[in-house]
């Protein structure tokens, strides 16, 4: 048996951040179930569980054709009234039976799919983390999406974004893996993906771990893209700082690593925080972005100052570094 | 931003000239996403040299995106992609480059209205990611002129600025047929306000780009003797005021990108070493791109004429 999921991450089409019961309607996906919605420590809305039916090849790295037939599980998240995350997964079991039965059967376990013929556990697991999967073999990121787009075109939100910002894909697998194999290995794949191995027991709620670690993946990435564009030490202050203020205003209070991890996960986030640390980087984003808030203060200021005097200040306030010390 | 680049005839370097445009608005710091919209032959990836893409994308390109066969259409970062190494390292500063290319195999379809649809969809997603989206139609009139027509008509995207630039080269059949494509019977105006743009409006948000041009002051002519210059000026002078009469003038142009002979042999993206190390191609070439580049976001230019 092993799981597989991709989180999809991005910013939610909409100006000003949502409140509790506008996130209920966006994601009120299905009737006769309601979102589940909490405050503390921070706003988050989940969607009702949807499925998927499905009857397809499963990925695989040896190119063998295995198929599998069953149904995919997917929700939605909206964290802060801001961020938008599609979570899609399915456990896949090995079958009852070696040709397809009626679908009563599979509707009756909602988010297994099973096996035709022998699973290979480790190969499917490998072929999931994949780049570039076979075409016809199970697209968890196209059901995500599809959930991503409902949500996105829903006629409560505005349709606009504070600022541009890409969105990533988070590909997950938990299974019990081959002895020695490491509890958790993330890699940043090319472009917006992202692979993460678990070893364990599988059990579904993982996806909260998995959110969790994507949503503050995103966040990093998003917070990076944002300095990489400001030019620090090439633009002038002003420039920078109003290059960074996105970040300021609508990212940095999200930061609060393993906050909706279940006990039984939380040992991975600490190996998250040990290497590569996580929140190590996100602190020196921060302390970055705050000290050239700070810098261009102080270079308004002292341009205040010297409008109001007529001159050069007389306490060197001044930010303009590696001015001349014979400066009068 | 979405852009629509047209042509009426082939050969005009609208691709070229466009993708060249899009790669120096991705230097002044803009996210940029080239949409490959040119059905019947999907070769922008050759463009940007990449060779995976030379021919468009069997993993699901537009073509599969517009008629619902995938979710996630193919995308190639030109940054990290690219065959050519001077594409391959992105400059500080840069914005994102992402060519979105069509499917291999994949021929011209209808406008039906389900494309629409997925057309509304994509160009909202991309607008998430993007500051400019460079949409390449095929020359003339096409479905896919068609279906982009009638997604920005559509609410959805009533608040997402789109221009069109008309591209045509400085002769008498590229000027008379550039005003065909736009002002005549089943031209862009018809064809739009029959999807619900307001003419007017519409008119507003499309301006020509004339390319392949001889200037004047042009080191080719300078070994063209003086009956032949003479010449020269008289068809210029006739050019203009056929332009002029056809609504295709001065003030309907955008921009002008001077006769370069690395576009003219090897249609390429123009780097600064193209210019300065190796000076195969025009300073002035790359100077009328980035002119463009700007233009297409300056909002004087897009004046009521």
């Amino acid at each position: 048996m092993l799981i597989m999921g991709e989180v999809q991450t991005g910013l939610l089409r909409n100006l000003g951040e949502l409140g509790e019961p506008k996130c209920r309607e966006v994601l009120g996906l299905v009737s006769g179930e309601e979102p589940r919605t909490s405050m503390r420590p921070l706003p988050y809305a989940i969607s009702p569980e949807q499925f998927t039916g499905v009857d397809c090849r499963l990925p695989g790295v040896s190119g063998a054709r295995i198929r599998g037939t069953g149904t995919v599980a997917q929700h939605a998240v909206i964290v802060g009234g801001r961020v938008l995350q599609a979570s899609a997964y399915a456990t896949v079991v090995a079958g009852a039976a070696d040709h397809r039965l009626p679908w009563s059967h599979y509707l009756a376990r909602p988010g297994d799919i099973e096996v035709h013929g022998r699973p290979r556990w480790a190969d499917m697991a490998e072929g999931f983390m994949a780049a570039e999967m076979p075409m016809d073999a199970l697209n968890l990121s196209a059901i995500g999406g599809r959930l991503m787009a409902a949500v996105q075109e829903s006629p409560h939100l505005d349709g606009k974004t504070p600022f541009k910002s890409t969105r990533t894909h988070l590909r997950w697998v938990l299974w019990r893996g081959e002895a020695g194999a490491p509890p958790l290995l993330l890699t940043l794949g090319k472009g917006s993906l992202r692979t993460l191995r678990l070893t364990g027991e599988p059990a579904t709620d993982v996806t909260a771990f998995c959110e969790d670690l994507a949503l503050h993946d995103w966040l990093l990435t998003t917070i990076q893209a944002i300095i990489q564009r400001a030019l620090i030490g090439t633009a002038a202050p002003s420039q920078i700082a109003a290059r960074l203020a996105p970040a300021i205003d609508h990212l940095m209070h999200l930061w609060m690593p393993g906050a909706r991890v279940p006990d039984s996960y939380q040992h991975l986030w600490k190996e998250l925080e040990r290497r590569p640390g996580f929140s190590r980087q996100w602190a020196s984003s921060v302390t970055r972005i705050r000290d050239q808030i700070a810098v261009n203060t102080l270079s308004l200021l002292s341009a205040a100052v010297m409008t109001e005097s007529g001159h050069e200040p007389d306490g060197d306030i001044s930010p303009h570094r590696g001015a001349s010390q014979d400066d009068p | 931003m979405l852009v629509f680049a047209i042509s009426d005839k082939g050969g005009t370097g609208r691709s070229v000239t466009s993708t060249n445009i899009a790669f120096r608005r991705a230097l002044q710091g803009d996210d940029v996403c080239y949409l490959d919209f040119d059905f019947g032959s999907p070769t922008v990836g050759a463009i940007f040299g990449v060779r995976s893409a030379e021919r468009g994308t069997e993993r699901g390109g537009m073509h599969s995106y517009l008629q619902e066969k995938t979710e996630d259409p193919y995308r190639v970062d030109i940054w990290t992609d690219s065959d050519r190494s001077a594409l391959r390292s992105r400059p500080p500063g840069a914005g994102q480059l992402i060519l979105l290319p069509g499917d291999s195999s994949g021929g011209e379809f209808p406008a039906s209205p389900r494309a629409v649809d997925r057309c509304v969809r994509l160009f909202s997603r991309l607008r998430e990611e993007f500051d400019l989206c460079m949409v390449d139609l095929s020359a003339g009139r096409s479905y896919a002129a068609d279906m982009v027509l009638a997604a920005t008509a559509r609410a959805e995207l009533s608040d997402v600025p789109f221009r069109w630039l008309v591209f045509h080269r400085w002769t008498r059949q590229h000027i008379i047929a550039a005003a065909g494509l736009v002002f005549e019977r089943r031209g862009l105006l018809d064809v739009g306000a029959a999807h619900g743009h307001d003419k007017t409006a519409l008119a507003e948000r499309i301006r020509f780009v004339r390319t392949a041009v001889v200037e004047a002051n042009a080191p080719e002519r300078s070994a063209l003797r003086s009956t032949q210059l003479a010449w020269l000026d008289e068809c210029d002078r006739d050019l203009h005021e056929l332009a002029r009469r056809h609504g295709v003038g001065r003030t309907a142009m955008l921009g002008k990108v001077p006769l370069d002979p690395v576009l003219q042999w090897r249609e390429q993206i123009l780097v600064d070493e193209d210019v300065y190390a190796s000076q195969i191609a025009n300073e002035s070439t790359i100077r009328a791109f980035d002119h463009i580049a700007t233009k297409i976001f300056d909002a004087r230019a897009w004046e009521g004429l």
